[in-house]
């Protein structure tokens, strides 16, 4: 009771006083004792209902019992220090009671005024709801600490800051540390340096409420790392203050599989080297359009086929780890070597010029020359390399790429184990090269390549009977391009197909045509080249359909093929020459005698002709007429037609005639013409 | 009684006389100090309650600068490890804990922060028994921080012990080279010993059983209460007691803890000691 109200109320009624007391003495929750000095001692000199039932004493025995026999812990003067003078005092004591038996207590002793007396208000501290509530909250935290030290999730527990109060057997296990060396700060230096300002900043957000993670690498005792996923939740102990539990998954096992996975998607099994995906990744990164500075050089091993054809594919590989072995080893850190597919590698550099460029392939290339030993063999891998330096002419860092390829190319042609670099000229020619093939598409697709027709005639009346289709390309600027050219350009760039086509369709179309306006004076029969590459299942179905298409009957056409593109598969063309002549379609062999046909397979083709080739024709103006006579006499051993090439002279087209040649063909003839010229000569022929 | 002296010192014909020592008096010191530190008086009696939370703690401590002061760098000292990240108040509060502000605050409010009114080596000593204890801790069950406190706090009764009687607790204290001869001639002297008397302060402010029962079961040899508290005394001493007579760990723990761990643990001590101290002290 405070002062100020005694002064404000002074007097509280005696009834009041008398109604508080009585309720204070029969109380048995409350336990009241009064303590006084009696003879220098401190003595209890009155206790309420609570109090003798609390302590078990009878209301005699308790007057007068020593205060000091009540809270034995209180030694020597100690009770002075809960009987205070001046003001009140609180303390946790033990009480003995009657038994002898000690209870618990927090005892509040507040003095009178006068200092000589005391009231003690005794509160035990174990009730039994407490108890109760302590083995509760007792339970949770023993199943929790078994939860998290049984767990094999590592685990930590902090309850102030960084510092850790816990860390669990599985913590101990994956950084290869005792818990006493891990709790307080210990820990921290388990997390590897660089990383640990992001675990602080996690932390630091997690004190403050919320949840986060983090990646970091932990450094094992043994020195070794494990990265690992952090994650954090807020911990709050009323009364303490905040901290958070950890838990840890170890992803380093997870991340070396995703990383062997990625290495496996861009190097090579056989060599480990990066593949072509990583090469190209590599070079964009690097390429910085009309800069200088980044070099390519690609390498094709010569005669890797004879190596794998005559020691097997085993030492094929074998000579690849090698190279590729080689090649890392010659080139400067930093540099790429990666392998392009099949025997083909290519090494990225940076920073050089053309020179360097070309001196790290000669030693490359000597290098590569040092003889291996396969399947008891001492071979030379040697390699044709091509060389390209990057040049403000580059746009996209696959033109440097590619450039390399056509040095390489250059270089293989040029002769084998050769270096090229791919120059200014050889880039505008190559470049040159690609402008052509696309003009020539267009013009195949716009029908811009047109024929010329030159008349064939039989010896036996001097009649025209047939004509041979000649494919003519006008370039609108570069005016006449040599069939040599573009024929030659069309099998290289896959055209050969598109072209063949056209060469037939439009055949067939004249013929028709001339049947329209020349009736019975028309050609009798066309001819047609056929590229070796046209050679293939699909050519009958292509002449079906071009005949069909203008209504021409097969024996209207003659397809010529050379010597050689029979020769390259003997058994396939066989089978298509076969086919045709099934249908109908009369079937020549160009420039007989240029090639090394066997005459064994010649016997076996289903061939209706053979071309003399020109330049056994010229040859009769120089007094040789051996093998024009020769290919002439095997042809009509055979019972095959002959058409001898390339006449220029009456001479010639008598001696020919002379020596049992069948037909003819040639400039003193009668010229290639367009078909308009080719109408109009047939009908004066006929005149 | 038998007097061990150190050699050299000056021998002693007789003991100070004991002064005219008035516990009451004692006790009723630091009800003053109380209150001519009212914001440090205040903190210790909010930071204990169940429902004190962070942002009300810290906005008291704002008033005492040079208390919010030691707690922003005891928050930011190396022993809690974060690295100079606690730029808040409030943070710090949280990262050193309730118990530690408010044993900060009870350093303040007694005076404890004046070296110069401490014996020599005051604060050597109870940083030292500090993370002794903190460090131990977990081996007896405890929380480390608030055996940490404990071990800041228990030597306040030395201090007070000292504060009203400084030439009679020196020689009290020189003549005394064991720590439970020390304690019985503190009874015989005072009447209490300095733990003890530690003890009924810390009660009497509120402080929780965990923190005063080992205090008044220091000298129980058989108890397990006073035993982290006895190792961690033991093990300062070690640490800054020239002439130490170690006594065997085992001995004081009733074989809880054994000698061979030890060494570590005072290697650990002996590193972090010093920030601790500067910290606490805010300088």
């Amino acid at each position: 009771m405070s002062a100020t109200m005694a002064s404000a109320e002074p007097l509280v009624p005696p009834e009041i006083v008398s109604s508080i007391f009585y309720g204070a003495a029969v109380s048995d929750t409350l336990v009241l004792l009064v303590a006084e000095m009696v003879g220098g001692t401190p003595r209890i000199t009155w206790g309420n209902e609570g109090a003798t039932q609390l302590l078990g004493y009878g209301l005699a025995d308790l007057r007068s019992l020593p205060v000091a026999s009540l809270v034995p812990t209180l030694r020597g003067g100690e009770v002075k220090l809960l009987l205070r003078r001046e003001r009140s005092a609180r303390m946790n004591l033990p009480v003995r009671t009657a038994s002898g038996a000690l209870v618990e207590t927090v005892v509040l002793c507040v003095p009178t005024p006068s200092g000589r007396m005391w009231t003690l208000r005794l509160v035990p501290v174990d009730s039994e709801s407490e108890r109760a509530l302590r083995a509760t909250a007792d339970a949770h935290e023993q199943r929790f600490a078994t939860l998290t030290e049984r767990s094999p999730v590592p685990t930590l527990l902090s309850e102030q800051g960084m510092r850790l109060a816990h860390v669990n057997d599985a913590f101990c296990s994956l950084v290869g540390l005792q818990s006493e060396q891990l709790l307080g700060t210990g820990w921290m230096s388990t997390v590897h340096p660089d990383d640990l300002d992001g675990v602080i900043e996690q932390v630091v957000a997690v004190l403050g409420g919320g949840d986060g993670e983090t990646k970091a690498r932990l450094v094992r005792t043994d020195g070794t790392e494990r990265t690992t996923v952090i994650r954090f939740s807020h911990l709050f102990t009323p009364g303490v203050g905040a901290g958070f539990v950890g838990t840890i998954e170890d992803i380093t096992d997870r991340l070396a599989f995703e990383a062997r996975l990625e290495h496996q998607a861009n190097h090579d099994p056989l060599t480990g080297l990066p593949n072509r995906t990583l090469l190209a990744e590599h070079v964009a990164e690097r390429f910085r359009p009309g800069t200088s500075g980044l070099a390519v050089l690609f390498l094709d091993l010569d005669n890797f086929k004879v190596v794998n054809d005559s020691l097997g594919h085993a030492a094929g590989d074998e000579l690849l780890v090698e190279v590729a072995a080689r090649l890392r080893a010659t080139v400067r850190p930093g540099d790429l070597v990666a392998r392009f597919g099949g025997d083909e590698f290519v090494v990225v550099c940076e920073g050089v010029d053309q020179d360097d460029a070309v001196t790290l392939a000669e030693r490359i290339g000597a290098a590569l020359a040092e003889p291996v030993r396969l399947g008891g063999v001492d071979v030379r891998p040697y390699a044709s390399v091509g060389v390209t330096v990057q040049t403000a002419e580059h746009g996209a860092a696959e033109e440097l790429v590619r450039d390399c390829d056509i040095a390489m190319y250059q270089a293989k042609a040029g002769g084998k184990g050769r270096i090229t670099v791919l120059d200014q000229r050889a880039r505008a020619e190559a470049r040159d090269k690609l402008r052509l093939v696309a003009e020539l598409r267009q013009a195949i697709e716009r029908r811009e390549i047109t024929l010329l027709y030159q008349p064939i005639f039989s010896t036996a009346d001097g009649t025209p009977v047939a004509v041979e289709s000649l494919a003519r390309w006008h370039h609108p600027t570069r005016g006449a391009i040599s069939p040599g050219v573009f024929v030659a350009l069309a099998e290289e760039s896959g055209l050969i197909g598109p072209l063949g086509l056209l060469v037939l369709d439009e055949t067939c179309r004249q013929l028709a045509e001339w049947d329209r306006l020349l009736g019975t004076s028309a050609p009798g029969q066309a001819n047609v080249n056929v590229s070796a590459l046209q050679l293939d299942p699909n050519l009958h179905g292509s002449v079906v359909a071009a005949l069909e298409r203008h209504g021409l009957h097969p024996t209207r056409l003659s397809i010529e093929i050379t010597e050689s593109a029979l020769m390259k598969d003997p058994a396939s063309a066989r089978e298509v020459l076969m086919q045709l002549r099934d249908l109908g379609v009369s079937l020549a062999i160009d420039d007989f005698g240029t090639g090394y046909s066997s005459l064994a397979y010649l016997r076996h083709l289903p061939v209706d002709c053979l071309k003399v080739d020109r330049s056994f024709v010229a040859e009769l103006a120089e007094g040789h007429a051996e093998i024009a006579s020769a290919v002439i006499a095997l042809a009509r051993s055979l019972d095959l037609k002959t058409v001898a090439e390339g006449v220029e002279t009456e001479e010639q087209a008598a001696q020919l005639t002379a020596l049992g040649a069948g037909f003819l063909q040639g400039f003193d003839l009668a010229q290639p013409m367009t078909g308009h010229r080719t109408t109009a000569w047939y009908a004066a022929h006929a005149r | 009684m038998t007097v061990t002296l150190l050699p050299g010192a000056p021998v002693p014909t007789t003991l100070a006389a004991a002064p005219a020592f008035d516990l009451e008096a004692v006790l009723a010191s630091i009800d003053t100090m109380a209150a001519q530190k009212p914001v440090a008086a205040q903190i210790v009696s909010i930071a204990n309650s169940d429902d004190t939370d962070a942002r009300t703690l810290a906005q008291t401590l704002a008033s005492d600068v040079a208390l919010a002061g030691r707690v922003m760098k005891l928050a930011n000292s190396a022993y809690f490890g974060m690295r100079g990240r606690v730029t808040s108040l409030q943070f710090a509060v949280t990262v050193v804990g309730f118990t530690t502000v408010r044993t900060m605050a009870t350093v303040a409010l007694t005076d404890l922060d004046d070296e110069s009114r401490l014996p020599a080596d005051f604060w050597r000593m109870s940083t030292c028994v500090a993370l002794g204890a903190s460090t131990l801790a977990p081996r007896f069950g405890e929380r480390p921080q608030d055996a940490l406190c404990l071990g800041l706090l228990a030597p306040l009764g030395v201090a007070l012990l000292h504060h009203n009687d400084s030439d009679g607790y020196a020689e009290l204290a020189a003549a005394e080279p064991t720590a439970v001869g020390l304690r019985a001639a503190e009874v015989r002297r005072y009447g209490i010993h300095a733990f003890r008397l530690t003890a009924v302060a810390l009660e009497q402010w509120g402080f929780p059983p965990s923190m005063v029962t080992p205090l008044s079961a220091v000298d129980d040899l058989a108890g397990v209460d006073g035993a982290l508290l006895r190792v961690a005394l033991e093990l300062a001493a070690r640490l800054t007691v020239e002439d130490h007579v170690p006594v065997p760990v085992e001995e004081l723990t009733s074989g809880q803890l054994r000698e061979d761990a030890v060494p570590p643990v005072l290697d650990k001590v002996r590193a972090e000691a010093d920030e601790l101290r500067l910290a606490m002290l805010g300088e």
